[in-house]
């Protein structure tokens, strides 16, 4: 057992050389999402004069997006990591070892974990330097937890992807889905403001919970209510996404 | 292994039917040309790739069915020395280490002490990205050995190596038969071969074409042949009736060689050259050639097994 | 001359279409994009100050149109940098190819998808129930729009590509696309922009350019936005075969 930590926590060290050793590789994905966000409140922030928005400004509303994009994209950036090491072959010594995949997978998909918080760390300082309100350290170590949460499903689904098809080529695939999961929910605006379909697929969509559960500290109170269905939503990704990694993990070779 | 098989996608069977048995302790060697099936072969037996039909047990462990058995029992180290670039050679060697549940009071320890055997301690600290491709298989060969295998498979490991590392690696492969490590190693060079293999069985096309000790496949194949060089304006002809009786005749190259196989070995050159002599035909140069695995290869296969290798002495030199 | 342009051009996209996965992002992301958007604030057009349309969807189309341009700007500045990567770019250098066709065969193929590019948001807006008011001289001039300036952002593109000379360089580009766009009034009535977006849209290009395209779909055939987005397309596209022209000089000169 304590092996098996041993192992994931070496990979994970390794999963983070990629930001400590390659100069200026990770300040694109650091700086992403804050970009996003200062541009879309430049470009939508009337749009918080609606109705339904409860008073927040635009800006407050949409940091918890950005957080979850630098989660999201933090997770696809791991799943090309790893279709590198598969194109390179590091992958087979990986899976030469004889550790269990589950646990072969915990530590490719941890530094995802480690890795999200940077660009939602920087996110919020500039956010709170603009004014957003403070939400408090027990939102924000919720928020803090959603979105690790979301990195590693995200990480998990990108690992699929990248055992599925063996090539970097994939990574296009690998964004789209992180970018699809967060903005086809109540990114931009409340329920009440979608159009109809968007409605119906962000009721259907397990990400609004997240997005919630990492939005209520920032519009208002955190309420178990609200936090409820974000870490059953959480709990059901990592558990979709995860087993589907270790299947295909298992499968190599077939 | 028995009946193994590896049928990719559209039928392509790379492995057709391979059965053989290594004996614990012994270099055994794997030997044809590149597209045979051996780096597949080795594949199935590391437990990277599924078997389509037919059964493996390496160091005790069936390796479709306990493929972690048989992870913790085998050291591997593959082609494409496959390495991180970010990472230092101690780094890499202890997160093999790790990987492998070494604990984490010794890791250090092993680690250091594989790299001075492989002669990195120097380069230890510095990032894989910058090591030279001979350095890359040293270190490659150090995290195969970490937690002390019972089985060490080696797939081509001297390809696109300089003489002097091909050297230095045989060694290390004699030096760890030596102490009771079985060796699965598989190559395409004839020499390496011969110098390393125990036993050794010969590929061609996704099946084992011959197998046993390389004395064994040489004798199997023939006996060593003369190749005479006759002095200039011999006639040609009578010499060939001259020597029949001697030995087999093999085909002339041209008007001023001879090629005859000796039944009895060296013990047959004098006999020759006797019957010569006496038919006043004089012999300029003569060298007695023994056969090589490609002659052996070219038996079995049709073929020959060299291809234009800069490292391997050409199989017939020029007599002039 | 026009021949070796037509057939660098001709080459160019038969390599694009020949990788889909290149060309996907190109439309795809400025689709995903718009549904998100005006799934998103549909409602926004209730604000005060926002003119009259008949949907979200008719004012952000040409935004979409914008984005989608920009993004094959980029991927003919990719494809450029794997040219010179590959050695093909020097090859064609040795070859008695006037130079400066070796620039504007991409931006000529550049503006053939640019023109595709077009049609695929037209037509995809108007399948969701965006009507083009302008009619067919609404379409016309929607597609000359965007054709000049599509071309433009593919030299562009060329133009970073000879002076970086490596394709990851030129994608690291691409969110750059974003940050210009943000501050224009692609997306939203430059009247209800936040700072700092609203000072720059009014100087940025992109602005005149969306708004050009803009005016024919939602509301009608205006001339004057129509002339400025021509305009600010032109200089564009002028200005950056210009720019890609002078690189190719430079690059060939040092080497």
């Amino acid at each position: 057992m304590s092996g098996d930590l041993r192992t994931i926590g070496a990979l994970i060290r390794r999963g983070l050389n990629e930001i400590l050793r390659v100069p200026g590789g990770a300040i694109p994905g650091i700086l992403a999402p804050t970009i996003f966000m200062l541009g879309l409140a430049a470009v939508f922030g009337r749009a918080a004069a609606l109705p339904h928005f409860g008073g927040s400004d635009f800006r407050t509303f949409i940091v918890p997006v950005g957080m979850l994009q630098g989660a999201g994209f933090t997770g696809a950036a791991t799943g090309v990591n790893l279709a590198r090491d598969i194109e390179r072959g590091w992958f087979d010594r990986l899976m030469l070892a004889p550790s269990p995949r589950p646990v072969l997978l915990a530590g490719v998909v941890g530094s995802a974990c480690v890795r999200c918080l940077l660009p939602a760390t920087f996110l919020l300082i500039v956010a709170f330097a603009l004014g957003v309100d403070w939400p408090g350290v027990g939102a924000l170590a919720l928020a803090a937890l959603l979105v690790m949460g979301l990195a590693a499903a995200a990480a998990c689904y990108a690992t699929v992807l990248a055992l599925r098809f063996r090539t970097q080529q994939a990574a296009p695939l690998m964004q789209v889905g992180a970018f699809v999961s967060i903005f086809l929910t109540t990114a931009y605006a409340p329920r009440e403001l979608l159009s109809s379909w968007l409605q119906t697929v962000s009721d259907v969509n397990p990400v609004t919970h997240v997005l919630e559960g990492v939005r209520q500290g920032f519009v208002g109170d955190v309420t178990w209510a609200g936090t409820w269905p974000a870490l059953l939503s959480i709990g059901g990704l990592l558990a979709v996404f995860g087993t589907l990694a270790v299947r295909g993990m298992r499968r190599q070779g077939y | 292994m028995i009946g193994l098989e590896r049928a990719f996608r559209g039928g392509v069977k790379a492995v057709d039917g391979i059965d053989l048995e290594v004996e614990a302790g012994e270099v055994y060697g794997f030997l044809g040309p590149n597209g045979a099936g051996k780096t597949t072969t080795v594949r199935m037996l590391v437990t990277l790739l599924r078997p389509t039909g037919g059964v493996a047990r390496v160091a005790g462990f069936d390796v479709a069915a306990q493929p972690s058995d048989v992870r913790r029992r085998i050291g591997v180290a593959l082609q494409e020395a496959a390495l991180d670039p970010l990472m230092t050679g101690s780094e890499l060697i202890e997160l093999q280490a790790t990987l492998h549940g070494i604990a984490p009071r010794t890791v250090r320890a092993r680690g250091a002490e594989l790299i001075e055997r492989v002669g990195l301690s120097r380069a230890a600290g510095r990032r894989v990205g910058t090591y030279s491709g001979g350095m890359r298989r040293r270190l490659d060969l150090a995290m195969a050995l970490i937690h002390e295998p019972q089985v060490l498979f080696l797939d081509e490991p001297t390809t696109g190596l300089d003489p002097t590392s091909r050297l230095t690696l045989w060694d290390e492969v004699r030096r760890l038969r030596d102490e009771g490590t079985t060796v699965f190693l598989t190559t395409q060079y004839l020499e390496e071969a011969d110098q390393l293999a125990d036993r050794l069985g010969i590929i061609a096309a996704g099946k084992i074409v011959a197998g046993g000790t390389p004395a064994e496949l040489k004798a199997e194949i023939g006996r060593p042949h003369l190749d005479l060089l006759l002095a200039g304006g011999s006639d040609v002809e009578r010499a060939r009736e001259v020597v029949a009786g001697h030995g087999e005749l093999r085909p002339a190259t041209d008007s001023c060689h001879l090629s005859i196989g000796l039944r009895d070995g060296a013990a047959d050159i004098a006999p020759v050259l006797r019957a010569l002599d006496e038919a006043g035909i004089a012999v300029a140069e003569l060298e007695l050639k023994q056969p090589t695995l490609d002659d052996v290869f070219l038996a079995k296969t049709g073929e020959r097994l060299e291809g234009a290798d800069e490292a391997q002495p050409e199989p017939e030199p020029e007599l002039v | 001359m026009t021949r070796v342009v037509v057939a660098l051009a001709r080459r160019a996209l038969r390599n694009a279409l020949r990788k889909p996965q290149f060309l996907a992002p190109l439309v795809l992301m400025p689709t995903l994009f718009l549904a998100v958007n005006v799934g998103g604030l549909e409602r926004t057009t209730m604000l005060p100050g926002f003119p009259h349309v008949d949907g979200f969807l008719d004012f952000q189309l040409a935004g979409a149109i914008t984005q989608s341009l920009l993004l094959g700007g980029v991927s003919a500045g990719i494809a450029a940098a794997l040219d010179i990567e590959g050695g093909f770019f020097d090859r064609l250098v040795a070859s008695p190819t006037p130079r400066i066709a070796i620039v504007l065969g991409r931006v000529l193929a550049a503006s053939v998808i640019a023109a595709a590019q077009v049609t695929y948001f037209l037509v995809l807006g108007t399948i969701f129930g965006a009507a083009i008011k302008g009619g067919v001289l609404g379409v016309l001039s929607v597609l000359a729009i965007g054709t000049v300036a599509g071309t433009g952002f593919g030299a562009l593109g060329v133009m970073i590509a000879l002076r970086a000379r490596n394709a990851s360089t030129v994608q690291g580009i691409f969110p750059l696309v974003f940050v210009v766009l943000f501050v224009s009034s692609a997306f939203f009535p430059a009247n209800l922009l936040s700072a700092p977006a609203d000072v720059i849209a009014a100087y940025n290009p992109l602005s005149y350019i969306a708004n050009g395209m803009r005016q024919p779909i939602a509301f009608d055939n205006a001339l004057r936005p129509l002339l400025e987005g021509l305009a600010a397309a032109l200089g564009v596209a002028l200005g950056a075969t210009g720019l890609s022209v002078l690189a190719l000089r430079g690059r060939l000169g040092a080497a």
